[in-house]
């Protein structure tokens, strides 16, 4: 076993054994359940329980669930034997409305107005038809009149429900990019100030290179983030497909495996520049301002990310997504919701690859230049004959 | 043995260390002594390629010195560190690992230490709860958890109460009873006299003297005496009548005194017996202080 395997092991073990990570793992994991259950409880289709009471009402009910299924919504039809009880039934919330003996209909305080409009359409037609068969037409040629369907509705702009999922399942995989990328890039910084702090780092360079530590650390973090992001992403999916909330899975599988794939490409961009913010300080105090830069770079990208999950084509997006530090958590988007080209996702790719292979060395140095001084470095000075 | 040959090293316009030689034969205990800023611990770090020189060699058995014979020395620095939320166990095996020893190999090493070391009763416990002391052990621990060649420790002794320093006195000869050559540096004289049989002085970067403690002591030809004169409002006043004798270290009831050329020792017992009662009166050797001020002031 060579020596940064050992690193990242213990940097592995070290963390996923405390009990701070298991509980924030474990919250995690309990709100994003909750967020897709609530969700799904909220979006169910519309339904109306709908009581009818005397003679007459029975019809108007039957004809308001009928025509009500036509747009889409629910009606429940209760019959109920006398006025009383229908009240008691629409003021203790147990039916939203009541139509009794075919001639009014009770509600409780405001009405839903698609119910109301739905019987009121349903009871006009029923005396419509009353008022024809007095008239003396027969019930076929009435039934011809009135059998009528609704009007087709043309949406202008085509809607591609889709698409509406997949940018909110690539919104939910933005948000885990940010909080992936801003908690681990800090725990390697942190781990860096904590060596630092403690002077085990002293002991360490006795028998481990620098860029040995370096590697070992930022392997044995990135690993556990990857595996706690692996995690996420198997439970959300499960979740989500048990309570059949997935009409397209492909897509939310592709997002997962987007979001795995850009945080490893993520991590490794950040995660050497983390760990100079961190080796230029010795404790944690000062950590917060070394690390001011990449926190702006993180953010900002990440509000760009959010934004291009509504408009993955605007030119603010498209430039984000292939410049390095933002390309993680703006290009996965793209290639979900089909606007990212071929060439863009290469670009892309390859920019991040080879910037952070040019910055490994680099952050290596100042690193290994920094790690055993005591306060506050200038970088400027760690840099000079890099 | 390990050779330092001709280290030098400068940090800016500080020169820390300049044209450094000396040698620490196997199963030989060696104190490194000198005053603060004078180089010692740059010297250590170069040893263990903490830091890197910018001419001259460490040698280890006649070979030059690299990462991976660095890997087999033990290493304890001036200031201590270890990982504090980590077990004390799991940190030992995790050092063990890193000097390259096999993962069953390195627990039985880290369980054999803490017993060793006394504190076996901890090794499930988080590094900062433990007592400074108990620290100051685990450190220790951890610079021989991997049976290393070579130890070398920077002020080990510093910050340890009796009972401690005896432990580790006890831990270092045996150490180098077993062949290991052990340096170590401290300010506490008396300490590395009891302890060691060759010394190495440094001042201002530079090797003043060094050998074999009673070598240095047969090459320096002062001749010392320790007299005290009792009941006197001023014990030392006397001495300063007798022409060539001189106070090299005043005691509290008198002093050691150094004799020039030509001024006989009964010349000296004389006076004081004309100064009081004679309550103490003898030849001594130079003590390691005495030699190594004698050599900084050379």
């Amino acid at each position: 076993m060579s020596v940064w395997t050992i690193v990242s092991r213990r940097e592995f073990v070290e963390r996923a054994r405390d009990r701070g990570f298991a509980i924030s793992t474990a919250i995690t994991i309990v709100i994003l359940v909750g967020i897709i259950v609530v969700s799904a409880i909220l979006d169910r289709g519309t339904r109306f329980e709908l009581a009818a009471v005397g003679e007459g009402s029975d019809e108007v009910a039957r004809a308001v669930a009928a025509a009500a299924s036509l747009v889409d919504v629910d009606v429940g039809v209760i019959a109920i034997n006398d006025a009383g009880t229908a009240e008691r039934a629409v003021d203790g919330g147990e039916v939203d409305a009541a139509i009794v003996d075919g001639e009014r209909v009770l509600v409780r305080g405001q009405p839903p107005p698609q119910l109301v409009a739905l019987i009121q359409g349903a009871s006009i037609r029923q005396r419509t038809r009353e008022a024809l068969l007095e008239a003396g037409l027969a019930d076929e040629q009435i039934d011809a009149v009135l059998a009528q369907g609704p009007l087709p509705v043309q949406s202008v702009e085509p809607v591609d429900p889709r698409r509406q999922e997949l940018s909110r399942v690539a919104f939910i995989g933005v948000l885990a990019l940010y909080g992936q990328l801003f908690a681990y890039g800090y725990w390697v910084a942190a781990g860096v100030v904590e060596e630092k702090s403690s002077r085990v780092v002293e002991v360490l360079l006795s028998t481990v290179r620098p860029s040995e530590l370096l590697r070992g650390k930022i392997f044995g973090i990135g690993g556990l983030g990857l595996a706690q992001l692996l995690l996420i992403s198997v439970v959300a999916l499960a979740t989500s497909m048990a309570i059949g909330r997935l009409e397209f899975p492909s897509g939310a599988f592709a997002v997962a495996g987007l979001v795995l794939f850009w945080f490893v490409l993520g991590f490794f961009f950040y995660a050497s520049l983390f760990a100079v913010a961190g080796s230029i300080v010795t404790r944690q105090e000062d950590l917060q301002s070394t690390m001011t830069p990449l926190t702006i770079a993180i953010v900002a990208s990440f509000f760009i990310g959010i934004s291009a999950t509504g408009a993955p084509a605007s030119t603010l997006a498209t430039v984000a997504s292939i410049l390095p530090f933002s390309a993680p958590l703006v290009m996965p988007t793209r290639i979900v919701l089909g606007e990212a080209e071929a060439w863009e996702v290469a670009l892309s790719v390859t920019l991040s690859v080879m910037s952070t292979a040019a910055l490994i060395p680099i952050a290596t140095k100042v690193y290994a230049r920094a790690v055993l001084r005591p306060g506050r470095i200038k970088v400027r000075q760690l840099l000079r004959g890099v | 043995m390990l050779e330092l040959q001709g280290l030098s090293r400068r940090f800016g316009d500080v020169v820390a260390l300049d044209d450094v030689s000396f040698s620490v034969p196997e199963g030989r205990m060696v104190g490194f002594v000198g005053p603060n800023g004078a180089g010692k611990t740059t010297a250590m770090r170069i040893m263990l390629g903490v830091l890197t020189q910018d001419a001259g060699d460490v040698r280890w058995r006649g070979g030059r010195v690299d990462a991976e014979i660095r890997r087999r020395f033990g290493y304890m620095p001036e200031e201590r560190g270890l990982y504090p939320k980590m077990r004390v166990l799991d940190q030992l095996v995790y050092l063990a690992r890193l000097h390259g020893l096999e993962r069953q190999d390195a627990t039985a090493q880290a369980k054999r230490m803490v017993e060793l070391l006394g504190v076996p009763d901890r090794m499930r416990d988080r590094t900062e709860a433990l007592s400074l002391g108990n620290q100051q052990r685990v450190q220790l621990a951890a610079a021989l958890v991997h049976r290393p060649e070579v130890l070398i420790l920077d002020e080990p002794f510093s910050g340890l109460d009796p009972v401690g320093v005896d432990v580790l006195s006890g831990v270092l000869r045996e150490q180098a009873e077993g062949g290991v050559p052990v340096l170590f540096s401290s300010h506490q004289l008396d300490l590395v006299e009891r302890l060691c049989e060759s010394v190495v002085l440094i001042n201002h970067g530079r090797v003043v003297a060094d050998g074999r403690i009673a070598d240095l002591r047969a090459a320096d030809p002062r001749r010392l005496l320790r007299v005290e004169v009792a009941d006197r409002a001023e014990p030392n006043g006397w001495i300063g009548a007798i022409d060539g004798v001189r106070v090299v270290e005043p005691l509290p009831d008198g002093a050691i005194v150094e004799l020039d050329e030509g001024v006989s020792e009964t010349a000296v017992l004389d006076a004081a017996r004309a100064a009081g009662r004679v309550r103490h009166f003898s030849v001594v050797q130079p003590s390691l202080s005495e030699i190594f001020r004698r050599a900084v002031a050379r």
